[in-house]
């Protein structure tokens, strides 16, 4: 079917000056029409962002209810981070104690020593006889009466060994690893790794972590329907442009986008104030946290966002938004139908 | 557009028929009348052809081309092709006459530089050009109904429906819209013009389809 033109005798000239330049140009179509598409999107992407500063005082609580959502679970992360960070800093040495079975002859008992510290990950084996740690013991307890009634010695061999790898949070599972398989070798009954604390404080980071998981998702959740909720009343706002545009031919998607839009500037934008808001309160709270950790430790410096986790931040709340409003804008365009 | 109704029949899911066994063969570059009493199923006729409802029974052929073998993907595209005037003009006030106007051409993905031209073109065939920069609610009831036809027509469709477009406009006024639908007509778009104004369409002198009670009861000349 060929397009009619409707020309009036203005047009006539007006249409002669388009024909060439679309005849020069049909060989790269394809990157018209792909050049012409991005730039409906930018303008598309203008025109929201317009639409948004035409409600300031709307727009900007909507903000601010997005951005205290947000930076919750990112502040809680920072502050996890931190922990994780001080804790990294104070890596030192550890020992793993192996108890050898009572039974284990004295030569068997050194054997096993050479061959353990021969191992690449071990610095050093230290031998404690029997009578060394009865020593020991009688030293540390003061129980010397008791235990010299004893009939016979009843503690093990032990074996110290110092693993070449320093404890801290990242390594602790590298050196239960090793604690594990030293207790597997043949004549060791019990191996224990003296880091009881840090094992405490790993569990205590990974429920914390849990719990800023199941936070993060719940404000997530909400922060999807705090901008459906707001596209909502978008759409119904524009129903009239919504049903003119059906008429005169706009797709679904074409219809959608200004809305879509509108929520990643709703993402985006409070994605940057959560950012901003906890960059404001770890500077705030840096300086009684540096001089807290200095107490324990020396060279000590609060972490906060840094650029990457800035960046995440945004990727999240836009793509969050963008999501929060094609839920809203889907299930309302097309309830508004022509009648 | 060359548009063909074969015995096309329409029943609301409330049981109402709104049109039955209704045949009118609307050729490339005619003009005609839809007449007939209010609830004669004028707007339902209108809304089969820019598929806003989908018919019954029978077949609407445009181009040859089934209607109803069309997807709901490809109605958009069918009604860019279809210019509307309604008799409330459904402008939007939050913009400017100009942007009104502008809409079909940004739906269809038109340069920036050919929607002013052509927004203006059609701007002056309507004889309003100088009210570019005006909210339309700024404009008198004859003018908003000659925006209305100026954003039908400014992406240049092949067929021009329009509903009671003279239904709150005086004598005078009235006769000025229908000029200017005949113009169009003039330079090769189908027009199909839906109206009650029975003196206005018998000076016209076109071709008059007659519904009543969803039938087509008539299909002749000029009374």
């Amino acid at each position: 079917m060929s397009k009619r033109p409707l020309p009036s005798n203005q047009r006539g000239a007006t249409r002669q000056t388009v024909k060439p330049t679309i005849k020069a140009t049909k060989t790269s179509h394809s990157s018209i029409s792909m050049s012409r598409y991005f730039r409906q999107h930018q303008d598309v992407l203008t025109e929201s962002f317009v639409r948004l500063l035409s409600a300031p005082l709307s727009s900007f609580m909507t903000l601010m209810v997005i951005a205290i959502a947000l930076s919750l679970p990112g502040g809680l992360y920072v502050m996890l981070k931190n922990v994780q960070s001080v804790t990294d800093q104070w890596e030192q040495q550890s020992i793993i104690s192996l108890y050898l079975f009572a039974e284990l002859e004295d030569t068997e008992a050194l054997a096993l020593s050479h061959k353990l510290s021969s191992r690449n990950d071990v610095v050093s084996v230290s031998y404690i006889s029997k009578e060394e740690g009865l020593r020991n013991f009688e030293e540390v307890s003061g129980y010397e009466q008791i235990l010299s009634s004893l009939p016979e010695n009843p503690l093990p061999i032990v074996l110290q060994v110092t693993p070449k790898e320093l404890v801290d949070l990242s390594t602790l599972f590298i050196l239960e690893g090793l604690r594990t398989e030293l207790e597997a070798f043949g004549g060791v009954e019990y191996a224990e790794l003296d880091a009881q604390w840090l094992q405490r404080l790993a569990s205590f980071l990974n429920f914390g972590q849990r719990f800023i998981y199941a936070l993060s998702t719940l404000l997530v959740v909400a922060v999807l329907l705090i901008v459906g909720n707001t596209i909502r009343m978008a759409v119904e706002s524009r129903r009239e442009e919504v049903l003119v545009m059906k008429l005169i031919g706009a797709t679904d998607a074409y219809i959608r986008r200004p809305f879509l839009y509108m929520g990643f500037w709703f993402g985006i934008v409070g994605g940057l104030f959560a950012a901003i808001c906890i960059l404001i309160v770890s500077f705030w709270v840096s300086g009684p946290a540096t001089q807290l950790i200095a107490l324990y430790h020396s060279d000590f410096e609060l972490q906060s966002f840094d650029l990457y986790e800035i960046f995440l931040c945004l990727v999240i709340s836009s793509v969050v938004g963008v999501l929060g409003s094609w839920i809203a804008v889907n299930r309302h365009i097309t309830e508004i139908e022509l009648q | 557009m060359d548009i063909e109704f074969q015995r096309v029949g329409k029943k609301y899911e409330s049981g109402q028929e709104a049109l039955s066994q209704v045949s009118f063969h609307l050729q490339q570059g005619e003009m005609a009348f839809l007449t007939g009493h209010s609830g004669a199923g004028k707007s339902t006729l209108l809304k089969l052809m820019m598929m806003i409802e989908r018919q019954s029974s029978g077949n609407i052929m445009v181009d040859g081309v089934d209607l109803q073998t069309l997807s709901k993907a490809a109605i958009p595209e069918h009604r860019r092709r279809v210019g509307v005037v309604f008799q409330n003009h459904q402008l939007l006030f939050d913009r400017s006459v100009f942007q009104n106007i502008a809409l079909p051409l940004q739906v269809a993905g038109a340069d920036h530089d050919q929607i002013g031209k052509r927004v203006r073109a059609a701007l002056d065939k309507v004889g309003l050009l100088d009210k570019e920069k005006y909210n339309p609610m700024a404009l008198s009831g004859g003018e908003q109904q000659r925006i209305g036809i100026a954003r039908a027509v400014v992406n240049k469709p092949q067929l021009l429906l329009a509903d009671e477009p003279t239904g709150n406009l005086d004598p005078k006024l009235s006769a000025e819209i229908m000029n200017l639908f005949q113009e169009f007509n003039r330079v090769g778009v189908t027009v199909l013009v839906a109206s009650h104004d029975l003196t206005l369409i018998a000076r016209m002198r076109h071709r008059v389809l007659t519904l009543s009670h969803g039938r087509m009861v008539n299909d002749g000349g000029f009374n």
